[in-house]
């Protein structure tokens, strides 16, 4: 007959157990920080790398970009690699999604991609760090674009060697962006780097990845990040329905008698190419352009507070607004971003 | 069970189980080593930065060489807190009209340069400040180890706080002792700035350099943030600092032997020639005197005397231990900045080429020789009481001796021996107006290859021809003509046509080797031409003592790379319209590898003054040189040119 299994014998299982656990977390204690496998682990899968227009004449097609969503916001440096109606994003887990441009910031050269997924690993903005001079940092990217398929993207690592503004004197850095920067102790300055992540020694976000640029006072080249807390409220904008180009599904009114370049006295150059880049490329004499200061070579960013990536969305774009209006434009003249206001036509033809 | 405790024993387990839990709640992670690392190198550059100053410069030159130089900030170590700094050469190449430095309280202060290390490319500043300057604390250089971290600290990027670069020493006594390498991130951005131990302690001053011994400020600067960078440790300068601040300059060390030998990796120290009233001769060293110890380390390869001499200055008196024969010395030597340019001392004699020892075949008028009664057909059997064993033996011999020092020379004529005794001159600036044959004896032997041949060697595509006289034995040493063409042309079979009559006489063989690129030279082909070189010594049986090279414009300007490249086995070139090359580095004249300039220059040349300038120069750094114009636009010698020319081939091997 079996015994029946009493109150006693369960207490002392019980008690067994309890006296185990607080012998072996006697021998545990103090928690052990998180060692570099680990950290990378934790931010791989946060990664993107990048494919879009290029591949020609030593310009890479590809650069890096990381996930600042759950539901697929990537972001990336703006740059020609998006120049095209095609980009192609690649997880760290391999898999493949075509992406949108939902909006940028040239400013700050950054770039929102969206593609189609959910539940996502990224990095949560609200949990990012700052950093100083000798900090240890890591950088993710897929440099080289040596990283493909389900390949994770290359860690490098180094410290951060100086905190500078990028603004020294005109035409030291040929970059629009005129905030602070990281300058790293790394050799992130590579093909493809930038918009990768620059992150602590804990994987914690700190920063993006700059593109190749030359330290014309020092003859040398750059290796920087943008921190992400100067990115922040242009990501949150964007995010937010900000310096977005205008999109085929929103709908608004077309006035009769829009703005079109021939109006304003503006050429742009041949759009041969999917999404041509808006550059001006002769200004007619007399015309509303050339009074207000337009140029050749002048790059169109926004037209209000839409981005016209293209030739074809700077039309679209303004065809939106009636001739009487004012247009307000941010143009891009060598490294410098400007803002130029085009008069509304004073008496508008019947 | 008794109930032993106010719990229940469910309970008690539960409190157990959340001993664990309870005790870890709110606990920090242990400081990994990773941050521990990090707080220890934000330390250090704590403590360091404070004594790396900003230096700014104002005007200069935009551009040295072909490097087109930034213009921004650079930085300098603060080594005396009267305001003395340490900096990089390199931030002073453009020699600019004034230098700032910022001071410790912010300021911008003008600072001049008080003296120069031409041996480390380093310079020392005094900043014109009352302000007291923290001073860098030194690490003890034997402390150093391959391996532990190294910070390179600048200020260059931000006027506030200094630039880092982490990593770690690579090797310790590169550039023939002068320097520490690193891999941490050396540029333009930390170039005169310090590198520091994980205390903070300075190990060097940062600067751009070249290990293959090229001296400009700019040498090494091409490798920037490669994983490779130098520093020069602060402690070889201490004691030279109070010379230094009181506007002397330092210089590296030299001692005054040529070494025999090619191979540095593998012949021992052996001296081949003493400069006269250089240190090594002040010390009684001799030619033939195998070195043991110098300046504290026992050498048994040229390499390691390079290292030991190398980070020595000018003024240093170092040790210097050498056997000759049976006896070993220890003698002293100070180090000296620069040495005479070397003259070669002259006897007066051509020798004979078929017999040893020696028989002169010619006497110079006015020369020496024939002013102590030296005549031609007298066998020299002894030089000052040792044996005369080769005209080498004695061309060697004779140019280890002072100009103007008495000889004994022992003579063997018509069976009597006659002791003459002959003061020694220098080089005739005349060519002889003719001279009697070379050999006495047809000569003997199979006929083996002769006429044009091709020289192919499987590892270049340079192609190469070459002529041997229809005399040609190879039981007779050759002289051998080396024709560097010009681009787009190819004159071998002129060059054969001009010269056959002469290679059959004098005994001279003619090689021809090509570019790669029919329309230029590369300066890299120097080697592919000193290849072709060795492949005629080894296939034909070559004079050593007549070796030329030939060449009209480019080829000839490649012709003087080689020449000044390959010092060990060419004697002579013949530029025709054409300059020493900026780019040649002119080493000084050499006891032992003679190199003599014929120098062929058209009358219409537009580059004739940059010619001349150019000989001008070698012939103060005392090389034999000899000059001759043409009328002729294309350097073409008429037929007494020509034959001059041959006859200066001729006494290439004159004693």
């Amino acid at each position: 007959m079996a015994a029946p299994r009493t109150r006693r014998t369960d207490h002392r299982s019980w008690m067994r157990l309890g006296i185990c656990c607080a012998l072996v977390a006697g021998f545990s204690i103090p928690v052990p920080a998180a060692d570099l496998a680990s950290v990378t682990l934790k931010v791989q899968p946060k990664m993107v790398k990048v494919y879009g227009a290029g591949g020609l004449q030593g310009l890479e097609s590809y650069q890096s970009g990381f996930l600042v969503s759950a539901d697929g916001h990537i972001l990336t440096v703006w740059s020609y690699v998006l120049d095209t109606d095609f980009i192609t994003t690649i997880l760290n887990d391999g898999r493949r999604f075509q992406a949108e441009l939902v909006g940028a910031d040239p400013r700050l050269e950054i770039a929102i991609l969206k593609i189609d997924a959910e539940n996502l690993d990224f990095f949560d903005r609200s949990q990012d760090v700052e950093l100083d001079v000798s900090s240890r940092v890591l950088a993710f990217s897929n440099l080289f674009g040596v990283a493909t398929g389900d390949e994770a993207t290359s860690v490098l690592h180094g410290v951060v060697s100086a905190k500078t503004m990028l603004d020294a004197r005109r035409g030291v850095f040929k970059t629009p962006y005129r905030g602070p920067a990281y300058v790293l102790d790394a050799i992130t300055n590579n093909p493809g780097a930038a918009g990768g992540a620059l992150t602590d020694h804990q994987g914690q976000l700190a920063g993006i990845l700059g593109k190749e640029l030359r330290n014309s006072l020092t003859n040398t080249w750059l290796n920087y990040s943008i921190p992400i807390a100067q990115l922040n409220p242009a990501i949150d904008d964007i995010l937010a329905g900000k310096s977005r180009p205008r999109t085929d599904d929103e709908t608004a009114m077309r006035p009769d008698r829009p703005h079109t370049l021939s109006s304003l006295g503006l050429v742009m150059v041949p759009d041969v190419l999917a999404k041509t880049p808006p550059y001006i490329d002769a200004i007619r004499r007399e015309s509303a352009a050339e009074k207000n200061g337009l140029r050749p070579d002048d790059l169109v960013l926004f037209v209000g507070d839409r981005l016209v990536p293209s030739c074809e969305a700077l039309r679209n774009e303004l065809g939106f607004i009636d001739q009487i209006d004012e247009i307000r434009l941010v143009i891009q003249r060598g490294d410098e971003l400007l803002d130029i206001t085009l008069p509304g036509l004073k008496n508008a033809n019947p | 069970m008794k109930q032993l405790l106010p719990l229940s024993p469910r309970a008690l387990s539960l409190v157990l189980l959340l001993i664990p839990a309870a005790l870890t709640w709110g606990q920090q992670p242990e400081p990994s080593l990773d941050n521990l690392e990090q707080q220890a190198f934000k330390h250090a550059v704590a403590v360091a930065s404070p004594s790396i100053v900003r230096i700014e410069t104002i005007g200069g030159l935009e551009k040295v060489g072909q490097l087109l130089l930034g213009d921004g900030p650079t930085s300098g170590v603060v080594v005396s807190a009267d305001g003395y700094i340490l900096s990089s050469a390199f931030n002073f190449v453009r020699q600019p009209t004034s230098i700032l430095v910022t001071t410790p309280s912010g300021k911008r202060a003008a600072a001049k340069i008080v003296a120069r290390d031409h041996s480390r490319m380093l310079v020392l500043l005094k900043v014109n400040s009352q302000e007291s300057f923290p001073v860098v604390p030194l690490a003890p250089r034997e402390e150093l180890q391959v391996g532990q971290w190294a910070i390179a600290i600048g200020r260059t990027l931000s006027p506030e706080t200094a630039n880092v670069s982490v990593g770690i020493i690579s090797a310790t006594n590169r550039i023939w002792g002068k320097a520490i390498q690193t891999d941490s991130k050396i540029s333009p951005v930390n170039y005169g700035g310090a590198l520091v131990d994980i205390e903070g302690r300075a190990t060097g001053i940062l600067v751009p350099l070249s290990p293959h011994g090229q001296s400009s400020e700019l040498a090494g600067t091409e490798w920037y943030d490669s994983g490779i960078g130098f520093a020069i440790p602060i402690s070889d300068l201490l004691p030279h600092l109070e010379k230094m601040k009181q506007g002397t300059d330092l210089h590296a060390g030299l001692l005054g032997v040529t070494l025999k030998g090619t191979d540095i990796y593998a012949d021992p120290p052996e001296i081949a020639a003493v400069q006269p009233k250089s240190p090594a001769y002040e010390a009684g060293l001799q030619a033939g005197d195998r070195i043991i110890q110098i300046a504290g380390s026992t050498v048994v390869r040229h390499a390691q005397l390079k290292h030991a001499l190398g980070p020595h200055y000018a003024g240093d008196q170092i040790t210097i231990v050498y056997r000759r024969g049976e006896d070993q010395t220890e003698v002293q030597a100070t180090l000296t900045d620069k040495l005479e340019p070397y003259e070669h001392p002259f006897l007066g004699v051509l020798p004979m080429r078929d017999s040893e020892p020696v028989t002169v075949r010619f006497v110079y008028p006015g020369s020496p020789a024939e002013a102590g009664g030296i005549q031609p057909g007298d066998r020299i059997t002894r030089l000052n009481d040792e044996p005369a064993v080769s005209a080498e033996d004695l061309r060697v011999r004779i140019a280890n001796l002072e100009i103007a020092s008495e000889v004994t020379i022992e003579v063997l004529r018509s069976g009597a021996m006659h002791k003459l005794t002959i003061t020694l001159g220098t080089f005739p600036s005349e060519i002889p107006a003719s001279l009697p044959p070379s050999r006495g004896s047809p000569p003997a032997g199979e006929a083996t290859v002769t006429g044009k041949v091709e020289i192919k060697l499987p590892e270049e595509k340079n192609s190469c021809d070459a002529y041997l006289p229809e005399n040609y034995r190879d039981a007779i040493p050759h002289g051998l003509l080396v024709w560097l063409h010009e681009p787009g042309t190819n004159e071998f079979d002129k060059l054969i046509t001009a010269w056959k009559a002469t290679c059959e006489r004098d005994n001279l063989l003619l090689l021809g080797p090509r570019s790669a690129d029919p329309d230029k030279w590369d300066p890299t082909e120097v080697d592919v031409v000193r290849a072709m070189i060795d492949e005629a010594i080894r296939s034909y049986n070559i004079d050593p003592a007549r070796i030329v090279i030939q060449g009209r414009s480019a080829g000839g300007a490649i012709g003087y790379l080689t020449a000044f490249t390959h010092r060990d086995i060419i004697r002579g070139i013949i530029p025709i319209d054409v300059a020493v090359p900026r780019r040649t580095t002119l080493k000084p004249n050499d006891p032992v590898e003679r190199l003599s300039i014929f120098s062929i220059i058209p009358a219409q040349s537009k580059i004739k003054p940059g010619i001349e300038a150019r000989l001008k120069q070698l012939e103060q750094m005392k090389y034999p040189v000899h000059k001759v114009e043409t009328a002729n636009a294309q350097g073409r010698l008429d037929a007494a040119g020509q034959q001059q020319l041959v006859r200066w081939i001729d006494s290439l091997d004159k004693i």
